[in-house]
């Protein structure tokens, strides 16, 4: 039973290990949190459903359109919204994601309507593995989590690409001196967060269903994932979910399944009395 | 048709208190508060439960100071890590419109509440006019509502509040209490959420969980961009345009013939998604700007203080 929950917990958390990077890199570089997670996950996922099931391509090149186009929807957002309002503080660049997260989000339902769709993938059996009940999709999940994580963390600690972006996150006149185009940056981290969240839009998908409301079922604890490994820090942002995913599921063991939600709340809350910058996160963020 | 004006009314109403509150809050002291649902929510269900004890003028005011009182716990914790990261806080509450555990008792328990007619408007008014009045009193409680709070704004309190919105460094080294001021606009604005609710849980006479969705912020939010931050009068144009259109657009049903139920609903909020990021692009100071003050606006008489 216990062994289950923290099977469950960890996948859970790896689930929300990428929104959550998407969510820190972007708040690294443009220092604000993206409100349009949510919304951007969800459009991934009905991008990825509608190559999946409309146009019958298989799972995975679905999910790579999906990627793709999700990319192109953040760097479209950024020239369109974001770019325009880069020196208006960050204050401003949230309420117009949350603009942006209304749109995208009624897109979707626009197109497809409330209903809940599913991705055209073989329903199998669960294997058991030492009175472990794991499902494909958890391994599914776990599998694109871990690579997509290392992924990252390569490109972002050994590239010179990554090298770039660090620079421009951590002083972005300074790297701009250094000849790093801050605009051009900017848009490989669009680029690169809306293939993440693509990518957990499809995990989701399979572990729930495709309807307009699946992004927002994991703002919540992405953001409380995010600020809990310290806003900007990417190491920190997959510790952050993996222990939010952790207590979610194991606090069912104490508390009502429907009250697990509260969980990522309490979480940000205490969290914000001791420790305001996070688990990984250096000084707090200040303007 | 009198009771589709009184509906309109007192939606344009509750949004317009929304929107005071929240102006008060982010537009004069600089406090930016993503839980506003979180309040007004508080505000509907203080009503409900106290209104069969307490009379309706009773239970307003309950809703108000339980709203307040909630704010100054939720202003002492985040203006503790004053700077950028309190509105995380805020969505705590926010979502604790939907599922702080008494409220989930509240909905799982009994259904929804039941907030009856206020008592003593019913012994004045028939039925029949419930409407006239009910459209009466919310003008009326936004009337005292904006002249309360355009006087607090142009007192002493008013103008400390923007120098502590505007430089809080400078106006604690000239003395004044940076933390019980942002303290102060945060439950005054609280309050004004709470009657909000008030409000809706009267002209309901109905409320349950569901009706408080975070839309509701991003509505008080577009009524104070397009108002004008820290303009009350703007808010109050805003809020009326923003209820208005929205109204208006429920009748393109007629005019589209191919959208139907859920797409008109999607497509109104899409564009009000498109409305926001549109309005902080082309007019960031909103349709009013806050009207730039001067000494002797305050002081006619002193001559020096220029």
């Amino acid at each position: 039973m216990l062994g289950q929950l923290i099977l469950n917990g960890l996948v859970t958390g790896s689930l929300l290990a990428l929104p959550a990077l998407a969510l820190t890199m972007v708040f690294g570089i443009l220092k604000f949190p993206n409100f349009a997670v949510g919304a951007m996950l969800t459009f991934g996922a009905y991008t990825a459903w509608v190559m999946n099931a409309m146009f019958g391509l298989p799972l995975l090149i679905a999910t790579a359109i999906a990627a793709m186009i999700s990319a192109a929807v953040a760097v479209l957002s950024d020239v369109l919204v974001f770019q325009r309002l880069r020196d208006a503080g960050s204050i401003t660049l949230l309420v117009a994601s949350m603009g942006l997260s209304l749109i995208l989000e009624n897109v979707c339902r626009f197109a497809f309507g409330n209903a809940t769709r599913n991705l055209n993938v073989d329903i199998a059996r669960p294997i058991r593995w030492h009175g472990l009940r794991i499902n494909h999709e958890q391994l599914v999940t776990a599998t694109s989590v871990v690579i997509c994580v290392i992924v990252i963390q390569l490109l972002l600690y050994t590239s010179p690409l990554g090298r770039a972006m660090r620079a421009t996150a951590d002083n972005a006149a300074l790297a701009s001196v250094r000849g790093i185009e801050r605009d051009t940056i900017v848009r490989i981290t669009w680029a690169l967060s809306g293939c993440s969240l693509a990518l957990s839009g499809v995990l989701a998908g399979l572990d729930r269903a495709v309807d307009p409301l699946l992004g927002w079922n994991y703002q919540i604890p992405v953001f409380a994932a995010a600020i809990l490994g310290g806003l900007g820090s990417p190491i920190g942002a997959v510790t952050g979910a993996l222990v939010i995913g952790l207590a979610e599921e194991l606090s069912t063991l104490i508390l009502p399944t429907n009250y697990r939600q509260i969980v990522s709340f309490a979480i940000i809350l205490l969290l914000l009395l001791v420790r305001n910058q996070g688990l990984f996160g250096g000084k707090a963020v200040r303007k | 048709m009198i009771a589709y004006l009184s509906t309109l009314a007192v939606l344009v109403s509750v949004a317009a208190l929304v929107g005071l509150g929240l102006n008060f809050q982010w537009g004069v002291a600089g406090l930016v508060n993503f839980g506003v649902v979180g309040f007004v929510a508080l505000g509907a269900y203080a009503t409900a439960l106290t209104v069969p004890y307490a009379g309706w003028l009773g239970a307003m005011v309950i809703a108000a100071a339980v709203s307040a009182a909630m704010s100054t716990v939720l202003a002492f914790l985040s203006t503790r890590l004053c700077g950028e990261l309190p509105r995380h806080r805020h969505h705590r509450l926010w979502r604790g419109g939907r599922y702080s555990p008494a409220q989930r008792k509240l909905a799982d328990g009994r259904g929804a509440r039941h907030c009856r007619h206020p008592a003593a408007v019913r012994l004045l008014v028939p039925a029949a006019q419930y409407d006239a009045f009910l459209l009466g009193f919310a003008v009326l409680l936004v009337i005292v509502t904006f002249l309360v709070l355009e006087m607090l704004v142009r007192s002493p309190l008013g103008r400390a509040l923007r120098a502590v919105r505007d430089d809080p460094t400078v106006a604690g080294a000239l003395g004044k209490p940076v933390l019980l001021l942002r303290i102060k606009a945060f439950a005054i604005g609280g309050a004004v959420m709470g009657i909000a609710g008030s409000l809706h849980a009267f002209y309901l006479t109905y409320i349950d969980p569901s009706q408080f969705t975070s839309i509701i912020t991003a509505y008080a939010f577009m009524a104070v961009i397009l108002g004008g931050r820290g303009s009350n009068v703007g808010l109050v144009i805003g809020a009326g345009t923003i209820m208005a259109l929205i109204e208006a657009t429920r009748f393109l049903k007629d005019a589209l013939n191919v959208v139907d139920g859920a797409q008109l609903a999607a497509l109104r909020l899409g564009l009000i998604g498109i409305g926001i990021i549109l309005l902080l692009i082309l007019r960031p100071q909103g349709m009013l700007a806050e009207p730039y003050q001067r000494v002797r606006d305050f002081f006619p008489d002193d001559k020096e203080g220029r």
